[in-house]
Protein backbone atom coordinates (compact mmCIF):
# COMPACT_ATOMS: atom_id res chain seq x y z
CA UNK A 1 0.00 0.00 0.00
CA UNK A 2 1.50 3.45 -1.08
CA UNK A 3 1.88 6.52 1.49
CA UNK A 4 0.07 8.77 -0.57
CA UNK A 5 -2.93 6.76 -1.44
CA UNK A 6 -3.12 6.00 2.79
CA UNK A 7 -3.07 10.13 3.00
CA UNK A 8 -5.37 10.43 0.25
CA UNK A 9 -7.78 8.21 1.98
CA UNK A 10 -7.37 10.19 5.42
CA UNK A 11 -9.34 13.28 3.97
CA UNK A 12 -11.63 14.67 6.86
CA UNK A 13 -10.43 12.43 9.44
CA UNK A 14 -8.27 13.82 12.04
CA UNK A 15 -4.47 13.50 12.16
CA UNK A 16 -1.23 14.71 13.71
CA UNK A 17 1.61 16.27 11.49
CA UNK A 18 4.74 16.88 13.05
CA UNK A 19 7.32 19.45 10.95
CA UNK A 20 10.98 18.39 10.74
CA UNK A 21 11.57 21.77 13.52
CA UNK A 22 9.42 19.29 15.96
CA UNK A 23 6.24 21.60 15.61
CA UNK A 24 3.11 19.73 15.70
CA UNK A 25 -0.60 20.34 14.04
CA UNK A 26 -3.39 18.42 14.84
CA UNK A 27 -6.77 18.37 12.97
CA UNK A 28 -8.89 17.37 10.50
CA UNK A 29 -7.52 16.77 6.65
CA UNK A 30 -8.83 19.22 3.97
CA UNK A 31 -6.55 18.04 0.91
CA UNK A 32 -3.39 17.06 0.18
CA UNK A 33 -1.27 16.36 -2.73
CA UNK A 34 1.48 13.59 -4.16
CA UNK A 35 4.31 16.20 -2.70
CA UNK A 36 2.25 15.80 0.34
CA UNK A 37 1.35 19.10 0.73
CA UNK A 38 -1.91 19.28 2.84
CA UNK A 39 -4.45 21.51 4.18
CA UNK A 40 -5.99 21.13 7.91
CA UNK A 41 -8.83 22.69 9.34
CA UNK A 42 -9.38 23.49 12.82
CA UNK A 43 -5.90 23.14 14.20
CA UNK A 44 -4.22 23.00 17.04
CA UNK A 45 -0.65 23.90 16.11
CA UNK A 46 2.06 23.01 19.26
CA UNK A 47 5.47 24.71 19.51
CA UNK A 48 8.47 22.28 19.18
CA UNK A 49 8.83 22.30 23.24
CA UNK A 50 5.05 22.11 23.77
CA UNK A 51 5.10 25.11 25.81
CA UNK A 52 2.79 27.11 23.88
CA UNK A 53 -0.58 26.60 21.75
CA UNK A 54 -1.95 28.30 19.12
CA UNK A 55 -5.20 27.38 17.43
CA UNK A 56 -5.35 28.17 13.69
CA UNK A 57 -8.90 27.82 11.61
CA UNK A 58 -7.50 26.57 8.65
CA UNK A 59 -3.31 26.33 7.76
CA UNK A 60 -1.49 25.09 4.60
CA UNK A 61 1.53 22.93 5.72
CA UNK A 62 4.54 22.08 2.92
CA UNK A 63 5.12 18.64 2.13
CA UNK A 64 8.92 18.90 2.52
CA UNK A 65 9.09 20.38 6.05
CA UNK A 66 7.37 17.14 7.42
CA UNK A 67 8.67 14.56 9.24
CA UNK A 68 5.40 12.38 10.06
CA UNK A 69 2.04 12.12 9.85
CA UNK A 70 -0.23 10.11 12.99
CA UNK A 71 -3.63 9.21 11.35
CA UNK A 72 -6.40 7.29 13.15
CA UNK A 73 -6.09 3.28 12.69
CA UNK A 74 -9.14 2.29 11.62
CA UNK A 75 -7.66 4.20 7.98
CA UNK A 76 -5.29 0.86 6.91
CA UNK A 77 -8.64 -1.43 6.91
CA UNK A 78 -10.58 0.61 4.89
CA UNK A 79 -7.45 1.35 2.37
CA UNK A 80 -7.14 -2.49 1.85
CA UNK A 81 -11.05 -3.20 1.59
CA UNK A 82 -11.18 -0.06 -1.09
CA UNK A 83 -7.70 -1.74 -3.11
CA UNK A 84 -9.48 -5.59 -2.48
CA UNK A 85 -12.71 -4.07 -4.19
CA UNK A 86 -10.95 -1.79 -6.98
CA UNK A 87 -8.46 -5.04 -7.68
CA UNK A 88 -12.05 -7.35 -8.11
CA UNK A 89 -13.89 -4.64 -10.37
CA UNK A 90 -10.76 -4.88 -12.61
CA UNK A 91 -10.46 -8.34 -12.61
CA UNK A 92 -14.27 -8.63 -13.53
CA UNK A 93 -14.18 -6.56 -16.09
CA UNK A 94 -11.09 -7.56 -17.88
CA UNK A 95 -11.33 -11.61 -17.31
CA UNK A 96 -14.15 -14.25 -17.76
CA UNK A 97 -15.58 -14.56 -21.01
CA UNK A 98 -16.54 -10.70 -21.57
CA UNK A 99 -13.72 -10.30 -24.45
CA UNK A 100 -10.25 -11.38 -25.03
CA UNK A 101 -9.37 -7.55 -25.63
CA UNK A 102 -10.04 -6.20 -22.46
CA UNK A 103 -12.72 -4.28 -21.10
CA UNK A 104 -12.52 -2.32 -24.45
CA UNK A 105 -14.80 -3.94 -27.10
CA UNK A 106 -12.06 -5.44 -29.68
CA UNK A 107 -14.40 -4.02 -32.31
CA UNK A 108 -13.77 -0.12 -31.27
CA UNK A 109 -9.82 -1.52 -31.17
CA UNK A 110 -9.62 -2.72 -34.05
CA UNK A 111 -11.84 1.04 -35.63
CA UNK A 112 -8.90 2.91 -33.32
CA UNK A 113 -6.39 0.71 -34.82
CA UNK A 114 -7.36 1.41 -38.36
CA UNK A 115 -7.29 4.93 -37.58
CA UNK A 116 -3.62 5.27 -36.03
CA UNK A 117 -0.95 6.06 -38.52
CA UNK A 118 -0.21 2.40 -38.49
CA UNK A 119 -3.48 1.54 -39.27
CA UNK A 120 -3.54 2.41 -43.64
CA UNK A 121 -0.19 0.16 -43.78
CA UNK A 122 -0.61 -3.03 -44.99
CA UNK A 123 0.10 -4.70 -42.01
CA UNK A 124 -2.31 -2.31 -40.27
CA UNK A 125 -4.99 -3.43 -42.63
CA UNK A 126 -4.11 -7.24 -41.71
CA UNK A 127 -3.64 -6.93 -37.50
CA UNK A 128 -7.36 -5.20 -38.02
CA UNK A 129 -8.83 -8.03 -39.91
CA UNK A 130 -7.75 -10.33 -36.99
CA UNK A 131 -9.02 -8.51 -34.56
CA UNK A 132 -12.38 -8.56 -36.07
CA UNK A 133 -12.01 -11.98 -37.01
CA UNK A 134 -11.55 -12.78 -33.53
CA UNK A 135 -13.70 -11.36 -32.40
CA UNK A 136 -16.11 -13.05 -34.47
CA UNK A 137 -15.08 -16.16 -33.06
CA UNK A 138 -16.24 -15.01 -29.46
CA UNK B 1 18.11 -2.10 -7.13
CA UNK B 2 17.47 -1.43 -3.46
CA UNK B 3 14.05 -1.87 -2.23
CA UNK B 4 11.55 -2.09 0.42
CA UNK B 5 9.15 -4.96 -0.72
CA UNK B 6 10.88 -7.32 1.12
CA UNK B 7 10.52 -5.98 4.67
CA UNK B 8 6.27 -5.55 3.69
CA UNK B 9 3.92 -7.07 6.06
CA UNK B 10 7.01 -7.68 8.74
CA UNK B 11 8.14 -6.13 12.10
CA UNK B 12 11.26 -3.32 11.47
CA UNK B 13 12.59 -0.80 13.13
CA UNK B 14 13.43 2.70 11.80
CA UNK B 15 16.01 5.10 13.20
CA UNK B 16 15.22 8.70 12.26
CA UNK B 17 17.10 11.74 11.51
CA UNK B 18 16.29 13.07 15.12
CA UNK B 19 17.27 9.99 16.80
CA UNK B 20 13.42 8.66 17.30
CA UNK B 21 13.61 4.90 17.43
CA UNK B 22 10.22 3.27 16.26
CA UNK B 23 9.34 -0.17 15.50
CA UNK B 24 6.24 -1.21 13.55
CA UNK B 25 4.84 -3.50 11.15
CA UNK B 26 5.48 -2.23 7.32
CA UNK B 27 2.35 -1.70 5.32
CA UNK B 28 3.38 0.19 2.63
CA UNK B 29 6.13 2.14 1.25
CA UNK B 30 7.12 3.88 -2.03
CA UNK B 31 9.64 5.44 -4.70
CA UNK B 32 10.75 8.41 -1.87
CA UNK B 33 10.87 5.44 1.11
CA UNK B 34 8.26 7.27 3.11
CA UNK B 35 7.34 4.19 5.13
CA UNK B 36 3.73 3.05 6.33
CA UNK B 37 3.86 1.94 9.94
CA UNK B 38 0.69 0.06 11.81
CA UNK B 39 0.87 -0.83 15.38
CA UNK B 40 3.80 1.62 15.68
CA UNK B 41 5.43 1.71 18.81
CA UNK B 42 7.97 4.74 19.55
CA UNK B 43 11.33 2.80 21.90
CA UNK B 44 12.59 6.03 24.04
CA UNK B 45 16.04 5.04 25.49
CA UNK B 46 17.21 6.30 29.13
CA UNK B 47 19.97 5.49 31.26
CA UNK B 48 17.90 5.21 34.45
CA UNK B 49 14.50 3.99 33.20
CA UNK B 50 15.44 1.28 30.59
CA UNK B 51 13.53 1.63 27.66
CA UNK B 52 10.14 2.26 27.39
CA UNK B 53 7.75 1.64 24.16
CA UNK B 54 4.88 4.19 23.23
CA UNK B 55 2.15 3.37 21.53
CA UNK B 56 1.91 5.08 18.24
CA UNK B 57 -0.55 3.50 16.35
CA UNK B 58 -0.89 3.85 12.31
CA UNK B 59 1.74 6.22 10.95
CA UNK B 60 3.53 7.76 7.86
CA UNK B 61 7.13 7.93 7.83
CA UNK B 62 8.70 10.87 5.27
CA UNK B 63 11.47 9.30 3.94
CA UNK B 64 13.86 12.02 3.93
CA UNK B 65 13.98 11.63 8.04
CA UNK B 66 15.08 8.00 7.97
CA UNK B 67 17.73 7.10 8.47
CA UNK B 68 17.60 3.25 9.07
CA UNK B 69 15.32 0.53 8.10
CA UNK B 70 15.72 -2.78 9.69
CA UNK B 71 13.81 -6.23 9.98
CA UNK B 72 12.96 -7.44 13.54
CA UNK B 73 13.61 -10.61 14.27
CA UNK B 74 10.47 -11.60 16.49
CA UNK B 75 11.79 -14.88 18.50
CA UNK B 76 14.65 -12.50 19.52
CA UNK B 77 12.67 -9.73 20.11
CA UNK B 78 10.17 -10.69 22.43
CA UNK B 79 12.99 -12.52 24.19
CA UNK B 80 14.67 -9.46 25.09
CA UNK B 81 13.19 -7.89 29.03
CA UNK B 82 13.54 -4.24 27.97
CA UNK B 83 13.06 -2.71 30.72
CA UNK B 84 16.36 -3.85 31.49
CA UNK B 85 18.21 -2.47 29.43
CA UNK B 86 20.02 1.08 30.13
CA UNK B 87 21.40 3.00 27.20
CA UNK B 88 21.59 6.45 25.85
CA UNK B 89 19.06 7.82 23.75
CA UNK B 90 20.47 8.38 20.11
CA UNK B 91 21.61 12.03 19.05
CA UNK B 92 19.76 13.64 16.65
CA UNK B 93 21.77 14.60 13.39
CA UNK B 94 21.92 18.40 13.09
CA UNK B 95 23.08 20.47 9.80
Amino acid sequence: MLPLSLLNAAQNKPMLVELKNGETFNGHLVNCDNFMNITLREVFQTSPDADRFWKVKECYIRGSTIKYIRVPDTLLDAVKDEQNRAREMGRSARGGNVSRGGAYPSFFLAFHFRLSPWGSSKAGVIACRVIIQKQRRL
Amino acid sequence: MSSLQGYVDRRVLLILQDGRVIVGTMAGFDQKSNVVLSDSKERTFSEDDGVQEVPLGLYLVKGDQIVLIGEIDEAIDSSIDLASIRAEPIASIHY
